[in-house]
C-alpha cells in the first residue's frame, strides 16, 4: 500500500468532535451557518473570551482549533492555510494575531488550545444553555480555580504546618497532664501508707 | 215525566234497532268504528339552530369531555418529556471558592459574575490601549501600584503591557506556582583555602 495516511495529513485536534456537525438553523442554511461561526471564530481570537449559545460555540471551537492547528503546522508561508486563515478570520489584523501571537503561545502546547465551560444557568427564565469559550493562556482572570485542592500549593502547605504544630502542641499538653495526675496519685498513696504504717 | 220521557226514549232505540237488523245491517255495538283525524293546515317547521341564536352568534365549545389520562397529562407532564411537578434538584455543590451554590458540572454564577466584570473591564482597556495598531504582541496586565516583575530581557520581547488604573482584585491573586528564572549571582565564588 503505497498511500499516504490520511490522518496524517490533517491536523488532529485534541478536543472531542461529533461524528456529524450541528446543523446549526440558519436561514441562509449551510452558508449562513458557516457566517455564524466565522463571525464566532473572529471574535474568540480578538477577546480571547466570550459567552455564547453552548451549540454555536461548540461548533465554533472545533474550527478555531483546527485553524490553529493549521497555522502551528504550517506557518504563514503556506499559501492554502493563509486562505484558510483569510476566510475564517474577519478582520484582517487578527491574521497577524494568529501567526504572531497565537502560534509562539501554542508551539509547545500538548493540551487543546482552548478552554469551554457550560455558563451558570440564570433561575426562572428561558432556559437556554450558554458557555463560555476562551483561549488558553489568556491574560484574564481564570474562571475556576482549581488548585484549592493541590496539596504543593503554598496556602496548603502552610496550613498543613500549622496544623501539624497545634498537634503537637496538644499532645504535649496532654502528656503533662497526664504525668501531673499520676505523680499526685503517686504522692496520695506514700502518704497513706505513712499513715498505715504509724 | 222524567222515567215516561227516558222509556220513549228506550222504545224508540228498540225500534230503530230492529228496522235497522231487518235491512242486514249489524247491531250498533258491533259497528266498525271510524276515528276522525282532523289534518293541520300547515305542516310543522323543522328544526333549526337559527330559531335559538337568532341574530347572534355560536362560540366553538368543546363537543366532548377530555379523558382523565389526558387530563393529568396537561396538569402533571410526563416524567419523560416535560415533568411539571415540583422535583428537588440533587446535582446542586457548594462552590469551593466562594461558598455559594451551583449546579454541579457549570461554573459557579457569584464567581462568574465577578470574573465577568473584571473580563469586559481588561478587554475595553485593552482595545483602548490598541486603537489601529496591528496585534503583534502578547498582552500582560498590570495592576496599580504593581512593578513591572523582574523578568530576563527575553521574557520581554513582543509583549504589551497594559495598565489598570485600580488596584488589584484580592481574588484574582497572581499565579503563585508561576515560574521565575533568576538571574545569574553577582557573587563571585571563592574556593576554599587552607583545607589541607
Amino acid at each position: 500500500m503505497n498511500q499516504a495516511q490520511v490522518t496524517k495529513l490533517v491536523s488532529k485536534l485534541r478536543i472531542k468532535v461529533a461524528p456529524e456537525p450541528r446543523r446549526l438553523r440558519n436561514p441562509k442554511g449551510p452558508e449562513g451557518r458557516l457566517d455564524k461561526l466565522r463571525k464566532t471564530v473572529t471574535g474568540l481570537i480578538k477577546f480571547e473570551r466570550i459567552e455564547l449559545n453552548f451549540n454555536r460555540a461548540d461548533e465554533a471551537r472545533q474550527y478555531a482549533e483546527r485553524l490553529i492547528s493549521e497555522a502551528i503546522v504550517h506557518g504563514d508561508c503556506h499559501k492554502p492555510t493563509m486562505e484558510i486563515a483569510d476566510y475564517w478570520l474577519l478582520e484582517k489584523e487578527l491574521i497577524h494575531k494568529l501567526f504572531k501571537v497565537l502560534v509562539p503561545r501554542y508551539e509547545n502546547c500538548n493540551t487543546a488550545f482552548t478552554k469551554m465551560y457550560r455558563a451558570p444557568r440564570p433561575l426562572y427564565s428561558r432556559n437556554i444553555e450558554k458557555a463560555v469559550l476562551e483561549l488558553r493562556g489568556n491574560p484574564y482572570p481564570s474562571l475556576i480555580n482549581k488548585q484549592y485542592s493541590n496539596r504543593h500549593l503554598i496556602q496548603n502547605v502552610l496550613l498543613d504546618a500549622a496544623k501539624y504544630d497545634y498537634r503537637q502542641a496538644k499532645y504535649a499538653e496532654m502528656a503533662d497532664k497526664i504525668g501531673k495526675t499520676e505523680n499526685q496519685e503517686l504522692n496520695k498513696l506514700s502518704k497513706k501508707d505513712e499513715i498505715t504504717t504509724e | 215525566m222524567i222515567s215516561r220521557f227516558g222509556y220513549i226514549i228506550n222504545l224508540l232505540k228498540a225500534l230503530e234497532r230492529n228496522v235497522l237488523h231487518s235491512f242486514g245491517h249489524p247491531p250498533r255495538e258491533l259497528a266498525i268504528v271510524q276515528i276522525y283525524e282532523r289534518q293541520s293546515s300547515n305542516p310543522p317547521k323543522k328544526f333549526s339552530i337559527k330559531d335559538i341564536i337568532g341574530d347572534g352568534m355560536l362560540l366553538a365549545v368543546p363537543k366532548f369531555r377530555r379523558t382523565i389520562e389526558k387530563r393529568w397529562k396537561r396538569k402533571f407532564g410526563s416524567p419523560e418529556y416535560v415533568w411539571k411537578m415540583l422535583v428537588p434538584k440533587t446535582n446542586i455543590k457548594v462552590c469551593q471558592d466562594c461558598g455559594h451554590h451551583h449546579e454541579r458540572g457549570r461554573l459557579c454564577g457569584n464567581c462568574y459574575n465577578r470574573v465577568e466584570s473584571e473580563t469586559k473591564e481588561i478587554q475595553a482597556k485593552i482595545q483602548e490601549k490598541l486603537g489601529l495598531n496591528p496585534i503583534e504582541k502578547d498582552v500582560i496586565v498590570l495592576y496599580e501600584g504593581e512593578n513591572v516583575p523582574e523578568m530576563p530581557n527575553e521574557f520581554w520581547e513582543g509583549k504589551r503591557i497594559i495598565e489598570m488604573k485600580k488596584e488589584r482584585p484580592q481574588w484574582f491573586s497572581k499565579n503563585l506556582l508561576q515560574k521565575s528564572t533568576q538571574q545569574p549571582s553577582s557573587s563571585k565564588d571563592v574556593k576554599p583555602t587552607d583545607l589541607a
